[in-house]
C-alpha cells in the first residue's frame, strides 16, 4: 500500500486551463469547506501512527461484503467482553452514544473507510455489533417517497 | 461498560419480530450521490443540506490508468488513498439520508460499484468553465443505470453557457434533466436533490411494473 500523491482534488481556481490531476500541490479534502485547504480534517498518513494494514492485521479484504459505507451500526447491548485492538475498541465506544454509520466511524476515528469496514466486519462476526445496510439494491418507491416528503418539509 | 446481559433488553412494544431487538434500533440508510469535477461544489453542496458539518472519509482505491485523458500511459494499477466528503440529513426516526461527496477522476474509476450500490441516484455537478471535467461521472452513471440529474451550479450567478448548451454538449439522454442550481443555499440544493429523487422514483415505479 502506497500513498501517492494522486492530487485529488486541488480546488484552488487560480489555475482553471490545466487539468485538475496533472496539477500537483498538497493534498487536501475534497471540495470547499476548508476553502483555503490550510486544516485539512484528516492528515494524509498521520492520521495513525499505525500503517492501515497493520490495524487490520494485513486484510486489505473487507470480507463482508454486507457493509458498506453508509451502513449503520448499533453495540449490541450486554455482549459479553472480548479482547479487541485499541481501534476496535474505540469504535464500540463511539457507538455507545448512538448507531452511527461505518463512514462516519471512519471520519470520526480519522480511520481508513476500508479499516473500518474490516474492523466492524470483525465485531459483527464477534456479536459486537449489529448492522443496518441499506434494505434493497433497489430502492422501492415507498422510500424514495419519504425521503422527498423529509425533504421538502426542510426549508 | 455495563455487562450485565439483562441491562438494556427493553424489547419496544413496537417490535414484534426479531424479539431480541438492540434498545436501539439503528434507522434505515439512504443514499445519494454527489459526484463531479474538482472544485465544482460538491463539498458546498453536500455541506448546504447536512444537518452535520461535512465529515470526510478517506478510502483506499484502486486507480486504474484507462480512460480517455491519459493517452499513451502505460495501463498499471496502483492502490491510492482520495477524501470523500460527506453529510447527513435525519428524515425520520427510521430513515437517515446520506449524501456522498465523491471525486470523478477518470483514474478513479475505483470504488465507484460499492459507492452506487443500493443509491437511490446522483447529482452529478457540473461547471460551466469546465465542463468536460464531469464526463467519467457522466459515463459511469448513465452505464450503471443510475438515475441522475446534471446540475449546473452557478456559483457566482452567471454560467458561461446555458443549460441547452450544457445539454448538448453532455450528450446526455432526453430524460436526464439538466438543471441549475446553486450549491450555496439549501433550498436550491433541496431542490435539487428532490430533482434527483423524482428520478429514482419514476425508476423504482418502472422497475416494479
Amino acid at each position: 500500500m502506497t500513498y501517492p500523491d494522486p492530487a485529488d482534488e486541488p480546488v484552488p481556481p487560480a489555475r482553471p486551463g490545466v487539468r485538475p490531476f496533472l496539477q500537483s500541490g498538497p493534498k487536501h479534502s475534497a471540495g470547499g469547506y476548508t476553502p483555503t485547504g490550510e486544516h485539512p480534517p484528516v492528515e494524509q498518513g498521520q492520521s495513525n501512527t499505525l500503517r492501515p494494514f497493520v490495524i487490520t492485521a494485513g486484510r486489505t479484504d473487507g470480507g463482508d461484503p454486507d457493509i458498506g459505507m453508509e451502513t449503520q451500526v448499533t453495540v449490541v447491548p450486554g455482549a459479553p467482553p472480548s479482547r479487541f485492538s485499541p481501534e476496535t475498541r474505540a469504535i464500540v465506544a463511539l457507538l455507545e452514544e448512538s448507531p452511527i454509520s461505518v463512514a462516519e466511524i471512519s471520519a470520526r476515528l480519522r480511520l481508513h473507510l476500508g479499516v473500518c469496514q474490516i474492523l466492524v466486519g470483525d465485531l459483527r462476526a464477534a456479536g459486537q455489533v449489529d448492522i443496518q445496510g441499506i434494505e434493497n439494491d433497489t430502492p422501492d418507491p415507498e422510500t424514495i417517497m419519504r425521503v422527498i416528503r423529509g425533504l421538502r418539509s426542510i426549508s | 461498560m455495563d455487562f450485565d446481559p439483562s441491562a438494556n433488553r427493553v424489547v419496544g412494544t413496537a417490535r414484534i419480530p426479531g424479539g431480541t431487538a438492540p434498545a436501539k434500533k439503528a434507522p434505515v440508510p439512504v443514499k445519494i450521490i454527489v459526484a463531479g469535477g474538482f472544485g465544482v461544489g460538491k463539498t458546498t453542496t453536500v455541506g448546504a443540506i447536512s444537518e452535520i458539518s461535512p465529515l470526510t472519509t478517506e478510502a483506499e482505491m484502486t486507480s486504474e490508468s484507462i480512460g480517455i485523458d491519459n493517452v499513451g500511459q502505460a495501463t498499471t494499477k496502483t492502490t491510492t488513498t482520495i477524501a470523500m466528503d460527506f453529510g447527513v440529513l435525519t428524515i425520520d426516526q427510521t430513515l437517515k439520508l446520506y449524501i456522498f461527496g465523491t471525486p470523478g477522476q477518470t483514474r478513479f474509476a475505483f470504488m465507484w460499484d460499492d459507492l452506487v450500490k443500493g443509491a437511490l441516484g446522483a447529482l452529478v455537478v457540473v461547471d460551466t468553465n469546465r465542463i468536460d471535467d464531469c464526463y467519467p461521472a457522466v459515463d459511469y452513471f448513465e452505464r450503471a443505470g443510475l438515475p441522475f440529474v446534471v446540475g449546473v451550479n452557478t456559483f457566482n450567478g452567471n454560467m458561461a453557457y446555458s443549460l441547452d448548451e450544457v445539454r448538448w454538449a453532455l450528450a446526455v439522454r432526453e430524460d436526464v434533466p439538466v438543471i441549475s442550481y446553486d450549491a450555496r443555499f439549501r433550498a436550491s440544493v433541496r431542490d435539487a436533490l428532490l430533482v434527483v429523487l423524482d428520478q429514482a422514483l419514476d425508476k423504482a415505479i418502472k422497475m416494479k411494473s
